[in-house]
């Protein structure tokens, strides 16, 4: 009894939170549109948001396209169809590879980042003192981050895309003499508007997602020090999961506009 | 400040070459399907389309050229296909250029496949038709091939048998095959046939030239018989009676057959005795009992000469006789 009870209240307190995230994604809305815009900031936050995850999101995505094509080419040469290799890592990292590791990486990096900042301003009642003094923490703290990873994460993407492909074509290079032109040749021959277009429509939803979950911990973060940490690890995990919900609903609408 | 501008300088690069690259693959994307630069339509109508789709290549003598870009369905049984070629490629396809719909490799997508037609055509212009042939679909492919490979397979069963009966030595290939000696020996009957019918041919030639000097001979035989029409009715009465004698002989014989038919298989005497082995041994017997009864009458006849009751009858019976005989040589 106690279990059913237990699970119960688990399962209100979910709904809960997501009313509380939907509240707070309204706020977002009504907020970005309002001025006076906080511009500086947002510069601020795309720069460390964006260019300081470029390193990690390309050293990740050079790795991703090196390694899908070093496994995948025993199996292509079994079936005689190593020629088709550019086809299958290109489609494969511009529809969901590129957009989907991007995605995890920023959410580990700049999620708990968020969580973690926002959380300990609100412990150490920073939010609060900037309410009293007059400037809309929402709008300073919260719009700020969510707008800046949410340009910044097709960006981020792309450029991912971009080294992925180039160390997938290295591996092809050394190991069956294929010229770079001949490789991206191949690889936008494959590639159509209906890859690249929804992938990156996704790494907005993506980059949104990542700034509303993380703020969203951050800013209702409680208990002391404590919460701070709960908040950036909440933050990782449910922008983790958020995200994959977010690319299922994605792919299946794509599907459905894209496949007649 | 310095460190903030100095952020949005970076900033600023990470944006424009994030954004840069962005277009470019766009553009690239685009190129391929040639949304930009100059291009021009042709269509060409198709029964079937094979699982053609918008934005395949069109090909040119195999140099990519252009995109489909729609599939119209006209009615139901004509397809429209609308092919959005290259500018520069305008002088070198002609009006009578021929499409097809092939296959980018084994499993690759579809591809319209142009290819020039024969002799000096027009050069096209923009919306012509060119004419088209519906591709053989791989199913009726795979179903001429399967009846082919069945063919063979049957075919090839039966050739085993027959080389496995050739090794084996049957019938006459096999024996022609295998049997050395015949070799040898049919080669010494050719040889022999040839050296026989050269004979033949020799003594038909002699023969020939006898019977022509027989024919020619007036005294001879031959030429008598040839010429003689008396000696010629002579013959044929002969050959009449003999013709008459030997019908005679075969009706004789018919009836000699009758009789002997009968005696064979009637119930007469004959037959009895010429089959039944048991008969005769009887028969056999009783004369031997016969004779052996004569000797103990003889014997019997003796003794009673002997005895004295029929002595005396004996006696004059042997005066008679005796008489008798006197009598005889007296008249001789």
């Amino acid at each position: 009894m106690n279990t059913v009870k237990q699970s119960l209240g688990g399962i209100k307190q979910f709904f809960i939170e997501v009313g509380e995230l939907s509240y707070f994604a309204g706020r977002f809305f009504k907020e970005l549109f309002k001025p006076p815009f906080e511009f500086k900031e947002l510069l601020r936050q795309c720069y460390h948001m964006g260019n300081r995850s470029l390193v990690l999101v390309m050293v990740t995505a050079f790795i991703i396209g090196l390694v899908l094509t070093l496994q995948s080419r025993p199996t292509l040469i079994e079936f005689g169809a190593e020629s088709w290799m550019p086809n299958m890592v290109g489609i494969s990292i511009v529809r969901e590879l590129g957009p989907v590791i991007t995605a995890l990486v920023c959410a580990g990096r700049i999620a708990s980042g968020i969580g973690a900042e926002l959380g300990s301003m609100r412990v150490t009642e920073q939010i609060d003192a900037m309410e009293v003094s007059g400037t809309n923490p929402f709008k300073y703290l919260v719009v700020t981050r969510i707008l800046a990873i949410t340009l910044m994460l097709p960006l981020l993407v792309i450029m991912g895309d971009a080294v992925a492909l180039y160390g997938s074509a290295l591996v092809e290079n050394f190991k069956g003499n294929v010229s770079f032109q001949l490789y991206f040749n191949r690889v936008f021959d494959a590639l159509d508007y209906r890859d690249l277009v929804p992938a990156t429509i996704k790494s907005f939803f993506f980059g949104f997602a990542i700034g509303l979950v993380g703020c969203f911990k951050g800013y209702y973060s409680k208990k002391g020090t404590a919460g701070v940490g709960l908040a950036a690890n909440t933050a990782v995990v449910f922008t983790s999961m958020l995200l994959f919900i977010i690319d299922f609903v994605a792919v299946f609408i794509s599907d459905i506009f894209y496949d007649l | 400040m310095e460190r903030t501008s100095l952020e949005k300088l970076r900033l600023g690069i990470f944006v424009i070459l994030g954004t840069a690259l962005l277009v470019i693959a766009a553009y690239l994307i685009g190129n391929r399907q040639n949304m930009f630069g100059n291009t021009f339509t042709i269509h060409a109508v198709f029964k079937n389309v094979n699982g053609l789709q918008k934005a395949n290549n069109v090909r040119y003598s195999g140099i990519n050229v252009g995109t489909v870009k729609d599939i119209v369905m006209e009615n139901d049984s004509t397809i429209d296909v609308i092919m959005l070629i290259q500018e520069n490629m305008m002088e070198h396809i002609k009006k009578d250029a021929i499409a097809t719909i092939g296959s980018d490799g084994l499993v690759g997508s579809m591809i319209v496949n142009i290819v020039p037609g024969e002799g000096l055509g027009e050069k096209i212009k923009s919306g012509d038709q060119i004419i088209s042939y519906s591709r053989i679909g791989a199913e009726d492919m795979m179903s001429t091939l399967n009846v082919t490979t069945e063919n063979a397979a049957l075919l090839t069963a039966d050739l085993l048998k027959v080389t496995s009966a050739l090794n084996r030595g049957e019938g006459t290939l096999g024996r022609l095959l295998n049997d050395t000696l015949m070799a040898n020996n049919l080669e010494k009957t050719i040889l022999n046939l040839k050296l026989a019918s050269a004979n033949a041919s020799n003594t038909l030639n002699e023969v020939n030239k006898l019977v022509m000097a027989a024919a020619n001979s007036e005294n001879s035989v031959f030429g008598v018989l040839m010429r003689d029409s008396l000696a010629g009715l002579e013959i044929k009465g002969i050959i009449h009676n003999l013709e008459s004698a030997s019908d005679r002989m075969q009706k004789l014989t018919i009836n000699l057959d009758s009789i002997v038919t009968g005696i064979a298989e009637g119930d007469g005497a004959l037959n009895y005795l010429s089959k039944d082995t048991i008969f005769v041994q009887r028969l056999e017997a009783t004369m031997k009992n016969i004779e052996e009864g004569t000797a103990k009458f003889n014997e019997n006849m003796e003794a009673f000469k002997h005895n004295f009751l029929t002595r005396g009858y004996f006696k004059k019976m042997a005066k008679e006789e005796a008489k008798a005989a006197k009598k005889e040589k007296v008249k001789n």
